[in-house]
């Protein structure tokens, strides 16, 4: 797709910066990309994987894998939550919790099977996240949370639609795209009555006004990366 | 396309035309040449080589189409956010509290940002603002028929139904048209980002009628209480929303679409992970939730000619 994004109206412009981000993403982080080739070699056959490194293909395939990492951890989360929730926890805040847990499990199960034996390796395996940079002891620190993973999904979705070759995919994508802003939103309201579209999501001024968040793939994985046991390199993702 | 023959009648358009292009011939050149390749390439090759099979006729839509259309969609729904805040002469504000307001005025300031960009982007191309339409959100158009909203202007839960018809309608409606603009990364990442926005204002909407008693999910879902008596139009918004089958084309490492899998939610995929379990219907219904569903540009042009004439 982006082989013919100087057909668009500013497409040359847009071209000229992400070249510009992605040789310096790479000169960055080229000495992990070389010290990450041996990532399909893990020995560890134990669910639970805690150490080692993920490396994401410059395709497709990458791409789902990030999505299917961004689901694990969203239904773990939420699952957490379910398991041990806070005190002041409300029944309406579990029914919404166990909606948004069911759809992160179909999220992860259609990625799953989707990738198939293309699926990582960490992945495919289970990883021990760790949620312990949250406050999951309270209504609020909780729903803190959810808003962080929340607006982070979105924005990774929004990095990550461009950079698919296979249209059906990006389809398939845009419809869970919508689903995880409507998780975000609804968790911002919780936060902060009328916080569902704040200027720190949607740019307030410029000209972007109006637009919600985007992240670049190496972005969302140094986002997550407090909370996965495995090195996230993301690298290959910028040069789609 | 004879792509230097192209540029030099661009040059020959820019030089003759009676608009006044001085201020930047060449941003107005680029945009003329991204226009130009829009009206030469409709229906988008990407799209058209990897439509599922069972798709139905091949769509022919330009990114200025696109543009026109979600600009339109935001146009109404400023006007709409707008009246309803008493910003508009003539309409009253609607009996909402402070704090309904003030989410109210985040949406509609939003829409006239989005408003600026898509007109931006329409008038950078070379083409024309179409006049500002004439609204009627009672749906009488003007007095010469029944209204279908007759109450819109002074019932906050006729108004807040509406909102939200007119949200879920724009989130489905991006995400069929971010398939005719697929070989432009600028204007995808654009499409993607209003989408994700409009998504928390249709979100927003909905938790705020939950709030006021309707029985409504943030997101869309089977358990929403149905619509009652809707017009064709407003129907169709929810058409097709309960969908539990979702279907991708595989790929080959070559970038070849290999053949079209539907995803098995329906029968071997773990997902049913509740204690104790749902039931079968009650876990496919979620699987509902979780996918929202495009629409073609036609439910939104429907659905806009409710609330114009």
């Amino acid at each position: 797709m982006a082989d013919l994004a100087d057909t668009s109206f500013s497409g040359r412009a847009l071209r000229r910066r992400t070249f510009l981000r992605v040789a310096s993403a790479t000169a960055a982080s080229s000495a992990l990309i070389l010290a990450g080739c041996g990532k399909d070699d893990n020995p560890n056959p134990n669910p639970g994987v805690t150490s080692g490194q993920s490396v994401f293909a410059g395709n497709d395939t990458g791409i789902l894998n990030l999505t299917y990492l961004l689901a694990q951890i969203q239904a773990a989360f939420y699952q957490k939550v379910l398991t041990t929730p806070p005190a002041d926890f409300t029944a309406d805040d579990k029914a919404a919790f166990v909606d948004m847990r069911d759809h992160e499990v179909i999220y992860r199960e259609f990625y799953k099977s989707a990738l198939g034996t293309s699926a990582d390796i960490n992945l495919a395996q289970g990883l021990e996240f760790n949620f312990t940079p949250y406050t999951l002891t309270t209504r609020k620190g909780v729903y803190e949370a959810a808003r962080t993973l929340e607006d982070l999904a979105v924005g990774a979705y929004n990095g990550v639609g461009r950079r698919l070759r296979n249209f059906s995919y990006l389809r398939l994508q845009l419809k869970i795209t919508s689903v995880k802003a409507r998780h975000a939103a609804f968790v911002r309201d919780q936060v902060e009555p009328n916080s569902f579209a704040g200027a720190d999501v949607i740019t307030p001024t410029g000209g972007q006004a109006g637009l919600d968040t985007i992240k670049t793939p190496v972005e969302v994985a140094k986002l997550l990366a407090p909370l996965v046991p495995v090195v996230l390199v993301a690298d290959n993702l910028m040069l789609l | 396309m004879d792509f230097l023959n192209l540029l030099a009648r661009l040059a020959d358009l820019d030089s003759t035309s009676a608009a006044p292009h001085t201020a930047a011939p060449r941003r107005a050149a680029l945009g003329r040449l991204g226009q130009a390749g829009t009206a030469l390439l409709p229906g988008l090759l990407l799209s058209a080589l990897s439509q599922p099979a069972t798709a139905g006729t091949l769509d022919t839509r330009t990114r200025l189409d696109v543009l026109l259309l979600t600009r339109q969609l935001a146009a109404l729904g400023n006007e709409l956010y707008s009246r309803a805040l008493g910003l508009v002469p003539g309409y009253a504000a609607l009996p909402l509290t402070a704090t309904e307001k003030a989410g109210l005025q985040v949406i509609q300031q939003q829409e006239t940002q989005r408003i600026t960009l898509f007109s931006q982007l329409i008038t950078d191309g070379g083409a024309t603002l179409p006049a500002a339409p004439r609204y009627d959100f009672t749906g009488s158009k003007n007095g010469t028929k029944p209204a279908l909203y007759p109450d819109i202007q002074t019932n906050p839960d006729t108004f807040l139904l509406v909102a939200q018809v007119l949200k879920d309608l724009a989130v489905r409606v991006y995400k069929s048209q971010v398939e005719f603009v697929g070989s432009d990364a600028y204007l995808i990442e654009t499409l993607l980002r209003s989408h994700s926005a409009e998504a928390r204002h249709a979100a927003h909407l909905r938790t705020l009628r939950r709030q006021r008693g309707a029985v409504v999910k943030s997101w869309i879902s089977p358990d929403d209480a149905p619509l009652a008596t809707p017009p064709a139009a407003v129907a169709r918004v929810y058409e097709g929303e309960s969908n539990i089958i979702q279907t991708y084309n595989t790929s080959a490492a070559n970038g070849d679409l290999g053949p079209l899998v539907s995803v098995p939610f329906d029968s071997t995929l773990p997902i049913n992970v509740a204690t104790p379990p749902l039931s079968p219907e009650a876990i496919l219904r979620k699987v509902a939730e979780a996918f929202d569903e495009p629409a073609d540009a036609v439910v939104a042009i429907n659905v806009v000619a409710l609330f114009t004439y």
